[in-house]
């Protein structure tokens, strides 16, 4: 299938960096990714247990499952900017394909069920890419400048086709009637599930009950992940998809050397124009199934401006991802989770001092082994000051947990840039012939 | 060249079969909702409301009135409509000359939209606090026409400016005693849009019914976001999360006072009753949203706060009509029915004699209900 042997570079030891662990092949070792979730667990646990918060949010099941969904349309979003940008499309417009996505959702769902919406939702957004297409790969337009048009039309779009579908069927202009979404299921005996109508002892969630340092707090954890709606499901399960169709086989090569080097790959006979249109058309598709996701399975209803930013936050994740769909998810799973956490427990906004002060022990010990005094001396000083925060305050103020993951991103780019690696020919007009 | 075209086709094409595919809305004349400029389909409804005046033999009055709906307009199935309920009445009885527009997904045009209707009409209204700066503005510049704001206090307001505020915390007070007496759990919620003054006088109100039944209930109380970031009047989702959030922790009778997010409260309520077999509550805000919520969250709502927006657009413009308007503060309260609760699916009429009860003593002034939590 990969077809390495061409003369096309691979950069995809970029991500070894990111990870720190050179070897050979990029795969990470699965030991690395056990143990990292096992230290994050750890690090919300102590945290659970010392900070003395109200509720046991951090590690409950309930967070997670709700967590996970919430990071779904952030995700999708992101993947979407992968596919387009991986093809050299800069892609800005992905809140208005995120916009599309929430109004065909809810109305494909009014009008055929959610699955059938989501169908809808992801042509649409599909239609957004295509626009964003024509405009920067068939006329070159300048990508933001596309982009922020499709942003500006997308709402336009939506409340005139609202306007006329809506008022009639029990909705508004600004607002569809509520809809119902895909249900939900459960691992059997691990959360509860039921196979044909029995009822399966739901051992997670008996230990998180138990209440015990650790071991309760990871079956909560886990018990979040082990029950989830259908199309969550579907929504992670399109990461590794996302990653073995960019990665392992030759239209992903293709696609990604149309956003390296373009004329190199038309030069090796590669459809260059065809390959950025299935890029951003993709893309689109994507961050179109993220926006129905919004609308059909987390609000339960359209609602004229209800993506809040998500796109731009999405387009975020992407990078601070380094354009890659594994680190995306986590970077949306971040998002998921802090702004779970801040809606079902403000306080435990305060306990998330300790964990940031916690995280920072353990980069200072690693700097310490490394031999990076000036690093150690610095994220020390900050991890005091954060911690003197902690305990003379009880909590902090509400606006702080809003924008705690943007904090989060921006702290990662700054102290990651060297190592983030856009695609080399992303956001660069292409021409046919016209390569140097 | 020939590629292109057939691209465009496909993009055509997609638009006219969105457009299509749910037909049309002919009939609705009674919604015009004006958009900025179109001053040829305002006049076409005037005409048609005379006719239809005529016919009824409702006495015509040469008042032309204009309203502004915030950020959702008419149909929100929340407060701008139930400013929409007023005007729709006043038009009915009073034969005055609606024309309607709606503020654009930012905000931004509410001046622009307050000065357009300044041109043509008697009296302008702006639904919501947020046209407080815009109505100043727009105010002084007409000083001919009369404005009227809902819900918002202007400092330093001209006297063609009347503010139209209600006394939400006494409302709040009786939803809060309907809480606390069907809540079996000892164990209540409430969600706020925005933590601001406005909405902190429903809580206040609130936590003050709960407390006066019964001052061992818990109440859960939060907000979902802070200002001056207002999304969270707009964002069903994060309710849901915070309605589920709550019903987890044992509370089962939730009051928002949120907006279009406490659309997310009754589809919680809904989900988890189905999910654990036990009933829980919503109560909702503003207008009685067990008539405009839906079908299939609508038996989950306890009961309404509400907030006779309609009350005070209608009296304002009857006071135009018969000339008699007066700028400044007018307040809207449980003495003059400008707040309330609904009772519709008849789900709290074994306690209405309770309710009227504190009713009474709160319009006696015997019980004070406060105002900040």
């Amino acid at each position: 299938m990969t077809d390495r042997g061409s003369s096309l570079p691979d950069f995809t030891g970029a991500y070894r960096k990111i990870v720190g662990k050179p070897g050979p092949g990029r795969s990470v070792s699965w030991r690395v990714w056990v143990l990292g979730g096992l230290s994050i667990v750890l690090l919300l646990s102590v945290t659970q247990q010392f900070a003395k918060l109200e509720t046991s949010d951090l590690t409950s099941s309930g967070t997670w499952l709700i967590a996970l969904a919430w990071s779904v349309p952030i995700l999708m979003a992101g993947l979407g900017g992968i596919f387009s940008e991986r093809s050299g499309i800069v892609n800005i417009g992905l809140e208005g394909m995120l916009i599309l996505g929430t109004w065909f959702g809810a109305f494909g769902t009014m009008l055929y069920g959610p699955w059938w919406g989501m169908v809808i939702a992801a042509i649409a957004g599909a239609f957004g890419g295509l626009l964003l297409a024509v405009a920067t790969v068939t006329y070159n337009v300048d990508h933001i400048i596309a982009g922020v048009a499709i942003n500006i039309m997308a709402p336009g779009i939506t409340r005139f086709l609202a306007s006329i579908h809506f008022p009639e069927r029990g909705g508004s202009i600004t607002q569809s009637p509520t809809i119902v979404g895909v249900s939900n299921f459960s691992l059997p005996f691990l959360a509860g599930g039921t196979i044909g109508g029995w009822k399966t002892p739901d051992t997670l969630g008996a230990i998180e009950d138990w209440g015990w340092f650790f071991i309760s707090d990871l079956a909560g954890i886990l018990r979040g992940f082990s029950s989830m709606s259908w199309l969550t499901l579907l929504a992670i399960l399109i990461v590794p998809a996302a990653t073995l169709l960019l990665w392992k086989t030759s239209f992903g090569l293709r696609l990604r050397s149309c956003g390296e080097a373009p004329h190199a790959a038309d030069s090796l006979g590669v459809n260059v124009y065809k390959y950025k249109y299935f890029g951003v058309v993709i893309g689109g598709a994507l961050a179109g199934f993220g926006g129905g996701f919004l609308s059909v399975q987390l609000s339960g209803l359209y609602r004229e401006g209800q993506t809040l930013g998500k796109g731009f936050i999405g387009l975020a994740t992407m990078i601070f991802g380094n354009w890659r769909p594994v680190g995306t998810a986590l970077g949306a799973l971040l998002f998921g989770f802090a702004e779970t956490l801040r809606l079902r427990d403000p306080s435990a906004a305060h306990g998330l001092l300790l964990l940031v002060v916690l995280g920072m022990v353990l980069l200072i010990l690693r700097a310490l082994y490394k031999r990076r005094t000036t690093a150690a001396a610095y994220l020390g000083v900050t991890a005091a000051l954060i911690f003197y925060w902690y305990i003379t305050t009880d909590s902090v103020p509400n606006q702080l947990p809003k924008i705690t993951p943007h904090i989060a991103v921006l702290v990662m780019l700054i102290f990651a840039t060297q190592r983030l690696r856009m695609p080399a020919a992303d956001g660069q007009p292409y021409r046919k012939g016209e390569g140097g | 060249m020939r590629k292109q075209l057939w691209l465009f086709s496909v993009v055509l094409a997609f638009a006219l079969i969105a457009a299509a595919c749910g037909g049309d809305s002919d009939d609705d004349t009674t919604t015009t909702t004006a958009a900025a400029g179109d001053s040829t389909e305002t006049t076409a409804a005037a005409t048609e409301t005379t006719a239809a005046t005529e016919t009824t033999a409702v006495p015509a009055v040469d008042t032309n009135v204009g309203l502004v709906y915030d950020i959702g307009g008419r149909g929100d199935q929340s407060f701008n409509d139930s400013a929409a309920a007023g005007l729709d009445k006043a038009t009915a009885e009073l034969g005055i000359t609606p024309s309607e527009a709606s503020a654009n997904n930012d905000g931004s045009n509410r001046e622009e939209l307050l000065n357009l209707q300044a041109d043509e009409s008697d009296l302008v209204f702006g639904i919501g606090f947020l046209f407080g700066d815009p109505m100043l503005a727009a105010a002084t510049a007409s000083p001919d026409v009369n404005f009227g704001i809902v819900d918002g206090f202007i400092e330093g307001a001209p006297e063609n400016v009347a503010m139209l505020l209600f006394a939400e915390e006494q409302g709040s007070f009786l939803v809060g005693v309907a809480a606390a007496m069907k809540s079996e759990a000892g164990h209540v919620g409430f969600i706020g849009g925005v933590n601001m003054e406005l909405i902190q006088k429903f809580e206040a109100g609130f936590v003050a019914g709960v407390h006066a039944v019964d001052d061992a209930i818990v109440i859960d109380r939060q907000y979902i976001t802070e200002p001056p970031d207002f999304d969270g009047f707009n964002d069903p989702a994060s309710g849901k999360v915070i309605a589920q959030s709550m019903f987890e922790g044992g509370a089962d009778v939730v009051y928002h006072a949120a907006g279009g997010s406490g659309n997310g409260l009754f589809q919680a309520a809904k989900e988890y009753s189905d999910a654990n077999g036990t009933k829980v509550w919503a109560i909702g805000v503003d207008s009685d949203q067990y008539l405009t919520a839906g079908d299939d969250v609508k038996d989950y709502i306890l009961t309404s706060m509400l907030k006779r927006v309609d009350v005070s657009v209608y009296n304002t413009i009857k006071e135009q009509a018969d000339g008699m308007f007066a700028g400044g503060v007018k307040i809207f309260d449980l003495s003059v029915d400008g707040v309330g609760y609904s009772v519709t699916g008849g789900f709290i009429d074994d306690i209405v004699a309770d309710l009227d009860d504190w009713k009474a003593k709160i319009v006696s002034g015997e019980v004070v209900v406060p105002s900040t939590p």
